[in-house]
């Protein structure tokens, strides 16, 4: 500890090369740990949503086959369900953008009885269910889109022969966890609608069944009751967890895992190159003040102690401005409204920590070399070296 | 070797000639030719080899930094160029008005009959329309050693469908049979998926199908599917009266045109109409996300690596001051020293973009696959790592080497010749 002035000197001795060492670290780690956590907060989102003890009830064929809207009612019965709801993906454009957001064919009375944590004001909820032509949006879109409660909102059908239009009853909020992304309307319209404008063949389509158990226990064998009743019937399904249900998303994004990873691998590499080669740089600058420490009777212990603090407190520097600063600024930044569906961004702790260590370990490994060196460097040779 | 550098110098100046030999620079008082203030590329070179260690590291460190950005430009280009090279500018496709991708597209018999009769129509030799009506569904099938699916687009064809695709060969077993469960899928859907190797079977909608051949398309989106007979298709989806879209060629750039005009107005067709290129383009739009992340690393990793060069070049400025001030004693100007460690800092960069730039060719032929973003639907792409991305690439490195270049070369100019002659 007595050390630690001595240190902090030789860390700020030279302050051009450190901030410069420091900033590589903090721009490239800020990089690193941005990139996964794309994927850990998917993850972290999926695990606190656990507790909701929700089941996706999919087509065997994958969100292209048709789930009869019967199967709501029937799957209603099984024992250990408390509710469910047909989520139908509308997929409709609107206006001209280029980007869908999601718009889903549900039944609002159990909407947001399955999604529990979402909230709604009743009075805008009651009007919804009493309005067969009304939407409610969440909170984000409705900002980004400058939707208010009383506005029509009209989609073009992509996947569905037919347009629609919507008055907005309602704007739903919830945690950090929910999806405030999303239209949700009245199954029953859109039912109605294909009927009347003889595409009878498209209607009566669930998409798929979403439901929330009665407990967690409850979830293995409400799955199997659910999955054998439909066997052998025109539509079997799959039931899966919300966490496998989202899970099979990334999946679908192929080897993107992969793909960070090496890139983190390459970036990672790169920096413990740079700050290797700083760190051997300044070293070498100090060669006869180090022989002079030695001579003066500092243990080669504690020389390599007093360096690989100084490699480590670099390190750390840019890994407090990378990956801390970087979980700051995304969390006050609303990405929602530059990339839609990255509304849900947000660096978790476990990856900004997780980008702190890698960054004290970077300065670490790069100080090993260099001041093995210094420690074992003879006094004699030292002090007479003119660098 | 002791190399000479002469050129004019300005006539007031004392003249001496500077030699470079084995990391010693050596001067010599030379007889009265002008000599020209550039200090000689040599040494630099010579520099950036004299400090072995040192240059290797900054270079290794570019260099991974170059590969990187190459990574993730090839694979966004890669994506791209898929979605491009699928385009003969003549194809044109039909779908129902208001879809985005072929898969969710419904197209009557009654109207493609229609369409099949409009003047403007390609023929082949035997004199057949070029224009099909193609069935297009997903399959749900795992990738290669895992469990969860992901939607594989499947085509039901007829004869003409090969026509349109010229490009698509059987390059091993056969063509399938019309009537039977059979199908052809491209190598790389073969080799990335679960039951699509040659003579395996596959589930489809409940029904099985044989692999019997496999084909290749020269790139292009036809890569990432899997054909099959349409009849027989239909008859399992108990599709009748309707399939997805239309693909058709037309006879000239002016019939294409019109063709499409017309689909597109026609109350009795009132279909939508658009050039293959056009549909593509638009699904490379969709997924632009690969390039906001590919850009996004690049930009980064540039900037984090600019200051390392800086860093290193402070270094070899601050350690060879007494070498600086005896260029300047001799005459060099500030801008030819100035200059001359731009270059160090250059050939630093660009050491490390043919470091970067043989690593991601040593990738080889890397392919992989993602979702389409307009079609939900697996597509197979190669990356490409093209001269114009390595290229990209070794910009990246020179633009490091110049910025980050810069402000140590001013400081090497700043220096005080007394003081840094003086110098240990």
């Amino acid at each position: 500890m007595k050390y630690l002035p001595l240190i902090f000197r030789n860390v700020m001795r030279n302050k051009i090369r450190t901030l410069f060492t420091g900033a590589s670290i903090a721009v490239s780690l800020f990089l690193v740990v941005t990139l996964h956590s794309l994927l850990a907060s998917q993850d972290e989102i999926m695990e606190r949503t656990k507790v909701h003890d929700r089941v996706a009830v999919l087509h065997e064929a994958g969100l292209a086959g048709r789930i009869p809207i019967a199967y709501v009612d029937r799957i209603r019965k099984v024992p250990g369900v408390v509710c469910a709801t047909p989520m139908s993906w509308f997929g409709g454009n609107y206006r001209e953008e280029k980007v869908q957001f999601p718009q889903f064919a549900t039944d609002p009375k159990e909407i947001f009885n399955v999604y529990e944590e979402y909230t709604i004001p009743a009075d805008q909820l009651k009007a919804w269910q009493a309005d067969k032509s009304g939407c409610v949006v969440g909170s984000v879109i409705a900002r980004n889109k400058g939707w208010n409660v009383g506005d029509k909102i009209a989609l073009q059908g992509n996947i569905y022969p037919v347009n629609v239009e919507f008055v907005v009853r309602g704007i739903y909020d919830g945690p950090s966890t929910a999806n405030k992304e999303w239209l949700l309307f009245n199954f029953e319209y859109l039912d109605d609608k294909l009927k009347k404008e003889n595409h009878e063949a498209r209607a009566g389509n669930a998409g798929i069944i979403m439901l929330r158990a009665a407990s967690a226990d409850a979830i293995p064998a409400v799955m199997q009751t659910i999955e054998n009743s439909f066997a052998s019937s025109d539509a079997p399904v799959k039931p899966m967890t919300e966490q496998q249900f989202a899970q099979s998303f990334t999946e679908m994004m192929g080897n993107v895992r992969g793909f960070i990873r090496y890139t983190s691998m390459a970036v990672v590499a790169a920096l413990l190159c740079v700050a290797a080669n700083t760190m051997a740089m300044s070293l070498r600058e100090r060669t006869r003040e180090i022989a002079l420490l030695k001579a003066i009777g500092f243990s080669q212990s504690t020389v390599l102690g007093l360096f690989l603090s100084e490699a480590v407190l670099i390190g750390l520097l840019g890994g407090v401005l990378g990956a801390l600063g970087g979980k700051l600024l995304f969390a006050s930044v609303d990405l929602s409204k530059v990339a839609p569906g990255l509304g849900l961004f947000f660096i978790p702790w476990k990856t900004a920590l997780g980008g702190l260590a890698l960054s004290a370990a970077i300065g670490f490994f790069s100080g090993v070399v260099p001041s093995w060196r210094a420690a074992r460097m003879s006094v004699v040779s030292g002090l007479r070296k003119v660098v | 070797m002791a190399g000479l550098y002469s050129r004019a110098i300005p006539a007031r100046r004392q003249i001496f000639t500077a030699s470079y030999r084995d990391g010693l620079l050596a001067v010599h008082q030379s007889p009265s030719r002008k000599l020209a203030a550039v200090v000689p590329i040599k040494y630099n070179i010579r520099s950036v080899f004299a400090r072995k260690v040192g240059s290797l590291m900054t270079i290794f460190g570019v260099g991974m930094v170059v590969w990187a950005s190459i990574f993730a430009f090839g694979l966004s280009a890669g994506l791209d160029k898929t979605l491009k090279v699928a385009a003969d500018p003549l194809d044109v496709i039909v779908m129902r008005k208001g879809s985005t991708s072929e898969s969710v597209s419904a197209v009557s018999d009654e109207v493609a009959n229609i369409v099949k009769e409009l003047p403007g129509i390609a023929t082949d030799r035997e004199g057949r329309k070029l224009a099909a009506s193609e069935l297009v569904i997903f399959g749900y099938l795992p990738r290669r050693g895992k469990t969860t699916k992901v939607n594989v687009t499947v085509r039901g064809v007829v004869p003409v469908s090969r026509d349109l695709r010229e490009s698509l060969h059987i390059v091993e077993g056969r063509d399938f049979k019309p009537g039977l469960r059979e199908a052809i899928v491209s190598r790389t859907m073969s080799e990335r998926f679960e039951g699509l190797g040659l003579g395996d079977e596959f589930v489809l909608r409940g029904g099985s199908f044989r692999v019997v051949g496999i084909f290749e398309a020269g790139g292009g989106a036809v890569e990432s599917e899997i054909w099959t007979d349409q009849t027989v298709l239909a008859q399992l989806v108990d599709r009748t009266g309707a399939m997805s879209s239309m693909q058709l060629r037309a006879a000239s750039k002016t019939d294409q045109e019109k063709l499409i005009e017309r689909i597109k107005n026609d109350e009795q067709i009132d279909l939508n109409a658009l050039t293959e290129e056009q549909y593509f383009k638009e699904q490379a739009d969709q997924s632009s996300l690969m390039k906001i992340v590919g850009g996004m690393i690049a930009f980064f990793l540039t900037i984090g690596a600019m200051f390392s060069v800086a860093n290193t070049m402070y270094g070899t400025i601050a350690s060879r001051a007494r070498e600086i001030g005896t260029l300047r004693a001799l005459g060099f100007g500030r801008t030819s020293v100035l200059s001359a460690f731009l270059l160090e800092s250059l050939v630093l960069c660009l050491l490390g973009a043919v470091l970067g730039c043989l690593g991601a060719l040593a990738l080889g032929d890397l392919r992989t696959g993602t979702m389409n973003a307009a079609t939900f639907s697996e597509i197979v792409f190669a990356f490409d790592f093209g001269p114009k991305i390595l290229l990209k690439g070794a910009m990246l490195a020179i633009l490091m080497g110049l910025i980050g270049g810069f402000m140590p070369a001013l400081r090497a100019v700043r220096m005080k010749v007394v003081d840094s002659l003086r110098e240990v």
